[in-house]
């Protein structure tokens, strides 16, 4: 070895040094003079988060604007399961026996919570709600003991009376997958609060606001540090129901009661009455609006808060226990039975096939022409004989055989005027959705005999007769054969009736207003049809109405004995509906004040008895309520049952 | 006798001839330090609740016990030093081993720490100048051969220390220090560069196979292997990288100016006051003020290479030329990690990270280079 080798060596130390400084400074050059503008931008969007703060939705008032749904704020904590996941599985552990420590709650609950599919996984889970400030302090201010917790604020559902109206406001649940594509374009996110029933979902896009965006400076902890301004949330706007609270506290209460009533008393085979479950519509006829809409059995929309687990909900759509979830006023599909009389007078008259003179001798038997055997014999109920009977007296009494005899007739003329009644029934809205604003509404049901034969060639099963029979036509007379309605459609024909032959589209809701009170939208009536009444036509019918509750031989005369029909008169007519393996159907539908009609109530009440017995008590509790009698809805008497007659 | 000679005799004649250059680097360097320590912790303490000046004031005792220690390796004759060499190496290789025993401490896996009270002591640091002053106590003693018998006995002094360090396991200051150190000190010490390469070769074979049989932890491998995918997971180990590189290219040509990097400030970077304290300086100070550093840094390297140059004795050039190893490697794996140029390691910048026993070390190595430097007459 030379002695200049180490000298040598050094230099090549040297010159690896030199060049690893110069590597250095050019790394440094790229990333803080030519790169600098993309790491500038990083640093920046580095520390500010951007949150979206949810809109509270607007309120749902009634009528007078009392509040019927309002919010309140609510603390929820949540876990992030993607940020849950990139944790060490001991992590993870000691992060959940931490949290459920903090929390009071078994370790168990949290799992569970953190393992409900019905969350989309991208958004975090809430874990506990109306979390204690003390605890949301801990979790705070230990924030980096707590990765992937967080803490924020919730605006909740709150019912301020109760269940009332539970079917009409519906309730808010958890936007689903198909929701949010639907509303892709839309300011919804996973996880969102979206109406899934009622007016909730009918009427989102005013409830729901816009909601906010809060910039927040954080550090890497996620800490907030310093908010860099904000767009405030808007609150979405109040929506006035239709709805009056008293008359709907009213209406759910006395058709529970009434129902309650009918199960202490026997059928014709001394069997007591199930009587399970029932439905009451009100509705002001000017303008087709829902004063009150019940339906029983009914259930606690406060239950929805939060989300509700699937055997709840299972519970509320369970056949068994009467599915308290359906809104049976506009789901429920009822035989009208002789509350379809009105229809079938209409067409009676309109036919020409009877005039308000034409007599006929009720015997209590009809028998149609050229048939023998005892399928063509048909009875009134009960057996009765009503004597001459006109369609005013007909209607009085509820004679069947003054119907039959029109059904029948009909039958005979149809080449010549087609299927008056189902026709007629059409006209008056029923086979067809109001279209109310609640959503998930059933049709009803008018056949005709194409239809009928339709019916049976698709299911021969289930619809063993095809052939339609003037047996048919005479059991359509009397509503008992394949026609179905539901209460708000029955009531909608007599309020279109009673106003003159408007039938309106029925109105849940009367405006869209701010949180201040100032009407954004107005809700107008809708008018579906007008239906030609002239007064030959209508005022037998109206007169029939009057009388079935006001003379004595009327069959709701009892339910309103005492009744100040002088100073308030009614026209109604009962009904019972006869469900093939059950007890009847109790039905009664009225408007009043009958000179000068403003409301129609309809009332069904399943396999409860006789419509004048059973049903028209509830409404003429409803009607005291609507002519002034009663102030106060708590305090009223419990509503009484009366001995009706079959109609 | 002229004045000149007068002096040479005189005990403390060598302080004539101080390279205060180096001096000057060192000093600038160490009060530029305090400022980015404090930077770097007084939020993530506040945020705790802790004092904010907490780091600081530890890290300033630090600087002046340092200082301290630099002037004591200055002043005792670096000839001196070679003869108490083993023992200072035997020492060393005791710490090394005790701190394996339960005396030691654990922290993220590595047993490699002592703690007294408050203080804590790291002995692979130590190990540094041991390693260094053993190869070069023996080195100077084979004239610049290191036949293939010769350099067997070097690898066994570097070696044992070594051994001891891997046992730790400080997988990162081994493979990006050490190693490159001790390769540095045996090329200048007269090793066969054939042989060398050889060694280099069996590195290389030894670091794969130990990544293959698993002696090293996964968030080992994980840490040393990010740099290569610094895209890949943003959340995990290279998370660091991407935010050590973000306050680095934030700072632009002036930087955020003094306390102002809101990377800094919001704890986006982690071991901010340790490992990542060139994140500070590149985000606050700028493109002005980081190049600034880097030739503060140019210079001592530079006379530390002098110095080994000038050294009146073959031990004097080793002592440098390991110390120039142990600075330029340091430099060049720290600040090149915070740029992503290099793994990420825990390796402390030289005299500007937090951390006693690294400060400790690294003035007590360049007050050896003083040492050589100023006794090269003598």
């Amino acid at each position: 070895m030379t002695a200049d080798t180490p000298r040598l060596r050094l230099s090549i130390v040297g010159v690896i040094t030199l060049s690893l400084f110069l590597a250095m400074f050019a790394r440094l050059y790229y990333l803080q003079v030519l790169d600098h503008e993309s790491y500038r931008v990083a640093a920046e969007t580095n520390q500010v988060r951007i949150v979206r703060e949810p809109a509270p939705r607007g309120r749902i008032l009634d009528r007078e604007g009392r509040v019927l749904v309002d919010n309140r704020p609510s603390t929820v904590v949540t876990v992030d399961r993607s940020e849950l996941r990139s944790l060490s599985t001991q992590q993870r552990e000691v992060l959940l026996a931490r949290l459920a420590r903090t929390l009071g709650e078994p370790v168990s609950v949290l799992e569970r919570r953190l393992a409900d599919v019905r969350v989309s996984p991208v958004v975090p889970v809430a874990v506990a709600r109306d979390v204690d400030p003390t605890v949301v302090t801990r979790i705070r201010e230990n924030q980096e003991a707590f990765p992937a917790v967080a803490v924020r604020q919730e605006a909740v559902r709150t019912y301020p009376h109760g269940m009332v109206a539970a079917h009409v406001l519906g309730y808010i649940g958890e936007i689903n997958a198909d929701e949010l594509e639907a509303r892709r374009d839309r300011d919804y996110r996973g996880g969102d609060l979206i109406g899934k029933a009622g007016v909730e979902l009918m009427y989102e896009d005013d409830l729901r606001g816009r909601s906010g965006i809060r910039k927040l400076e954080v550090d890497s902890r996620g800490r907030v540090l310093r908010d860099l301004g904000e767009r405030a949330p808007v609150q979405g706007n109040d929506l006035r129901l239709s709805i009056d609270l008293d008359l709907q506290v009213l209406a759910e209460q006395t058709l529970a009661d009434a129902l309650g009533a009918a199960r202490t008393r026997g059928d014709h085979n001394r069997r007591p009455f199930v009587a399970p479950a029932g439905a009451a519509v009100v509705l002001d006829v000017t303008d087709g609006s829902v004063l009150a809409m019940a339906s029983h059995p009914t259930y606690d929309p406060s239950r929805f808060v939060g989300g509700i687990t699937q055997a709840e909900f299972a519970a509320l759509i369970d056949e068994a226990h009467h599915a308290p979830f359906t809104n049976r006023a506009v789901q429920g599909q009822y035989p009208p039975g002789s509350t379809f009389k009105l229809v079938t007078s209409v067409a009676g008259l309109r036919s020409g096939v009877i005039n308000r003179n034409t007599t006929i001798n009720d015997t209590g038997l009809f028998v149609i022409p050229n048939c023998r055997g005892e399928s063509c014999r048909f009875r009134n109920a009960g057996g009765r004989s009503h004597g001459p009977v006109d369609v005013v007296r007909a209607l009085t009494v509820s004679s069947n055989v003054f119907y039959y005899n029109i059904g029948s007739q009909l039958w005979e003329r149809r080449g010549l005027i087609g299927d008056l009644i189902q026709q007629t029934a059409r006209e008056f809205g029923m086979g067809e959705r109001t279209g109310v604003p609640l959503g998930s509404e059933s049709g009803g049901l008018v056949l005709d005999p194409d239809a009928f034969q339709q019916r049976h060639e698709a299911n021969p099963v289930a619809f063993p007769e095809g052939q339609w029979r003037v047996g048919m036509n005479a059991n359509l007379a009397i509503g008992e054969a394949v026609v179905l309605v539901t209460p708000l459609q029955l009531a909608n024909a007599y309020a279109a009736f009673a106003n003159g032959g408007t039938l309106f589209t029925p109105a849940v809701a009367r405006d869209v207003r701010t949180q201040g009170g100032e009407v954004v939208r107005q809700l107008a009536p809708r008018v579906i049809r007008t239906i030609d009444l002239p007064p030959e036509i209508r005022d037998p019918i109206h007169q029939g109405l009057v009388n079935a509750v006001a003379a004595s031989s009327g069959t709701a005369a009892a339910a309103f004995a005492g009744f100040p029909l002088q100073s308030y008169p009614v026209a109604g007519k009962t009904g019972t509906g006869q469900v093939p393996g059950k007890q009847d159907n109790a039905l009664f539908v009225a408007y009043a004040p009958a000179n000068e009609p403003r409301y129609a109530v309809a009332v069904v009440m399943e396999e409860a008895g006789f419509g004048g017995s059973a049903a028209a008590p509830v409404a003429r509790r409803l009607l005291e309520h609507l002519a002034g009698l009663i102030d106060e809805p708590g305090d009223v008497e419990p509503v009484e049952l009366v001995q009706g007659v079959p109609d | 006798m002229t004045a000149l000679g007068t002096t040479r005799r005189d005990p403390a004649a060598a302080w004539r001839h101080i390279d205060f250059l180096l001096v000057g680097a060192t000093l600038a360097i160490a009060i530029l330090s305090p400022l980015m320590v404090y930077s770097a912790s007084r939020t993530s303490l506040e945020a705790i609740g802790a004092e904010p000046t907490f780091l600081v004031v530890r890290h300033i005792g630090f600087l002046l016990a340092g200082a301290a220690v630099m002037v004591v390796a200055a002043s005792v004759d670096y000839r001196r030093v070679r003869d108490f060499t083993p023992v200072i190496y035997a020492a060393v290789c005791a710490l090394l081993l005790l701190v394996l025993t339960p005396l030691g401490s654990e922290v993220r896996g590595q047993q490699s720490w002592f703690q007294f009270g408050p203080l804590s002591l790291q002995p692979a640091e130590l190990a540094k100048l041991a390693v260094i002053l053993g190869l070069a106590a023996y080195g100077s003693t084979q004239r610049g051969d290191l036949d293939l018998r010769r350099l067997s006995v070097a690898l066994v002094v570097a070696g044992i220390p070594m051994g001891l360090i891997l046992l730790q396991p400080e997988v990162g200051m081994l493979l990006m220090i050490f190693v490159p150190m001790v390769v540095t000190i045996l090329l200048i010490a007269g090793a066969r560069p054939r042989h060398l390469a050889v060694l280099v070769a069996l590195g290389i074979f030894g670091i794969v196979g130990a990544f293959q049989l698993e002696v090293v932890a996964d968030y080992q491998k994980e840490r040393l292997t990010a740099f290569l995918d610094p895209t890949g997971d943003t959340q995990r180990s290279s998370y660091n990288l991407n935010q050590s590189k973000i306050a680095i290219g934030a700072g632009g040509l002036t930087g955020a100016g003094l306390f102002q990097g809101s990377q800094t400030n919001l704890a986006f970077v982690p071991e901010q006051p340790t490992d990542f304290i060139f994140t500070v300086v590149g985000e606050e100070l700028g493109f002005v003020g980081a190049a600034t550093l880097l030739f503060l840094y140019a210079i001592l390297v530079w006379r530390v290479w002098r110095a080994a140059q000038l050294a009146r004795d073959f031990f004097g050039t080793l002592v440098c030329v390991g110390v120039l190893a142990m600075l330029v490697f340091s430099i060049f794996q720290n600040v090149g990690m915070t740029m992503g140029i290099m793994p990420i390691t825990g390796i402390p910048l030289p005299l500007m990270s937090y951390g006693g026993t690294a400060v400790l070390t690294t003035f007590a190595a360049l007050g050896l280079v003083l040492n050589v430097h100023m006794r090269r007459f003598a």
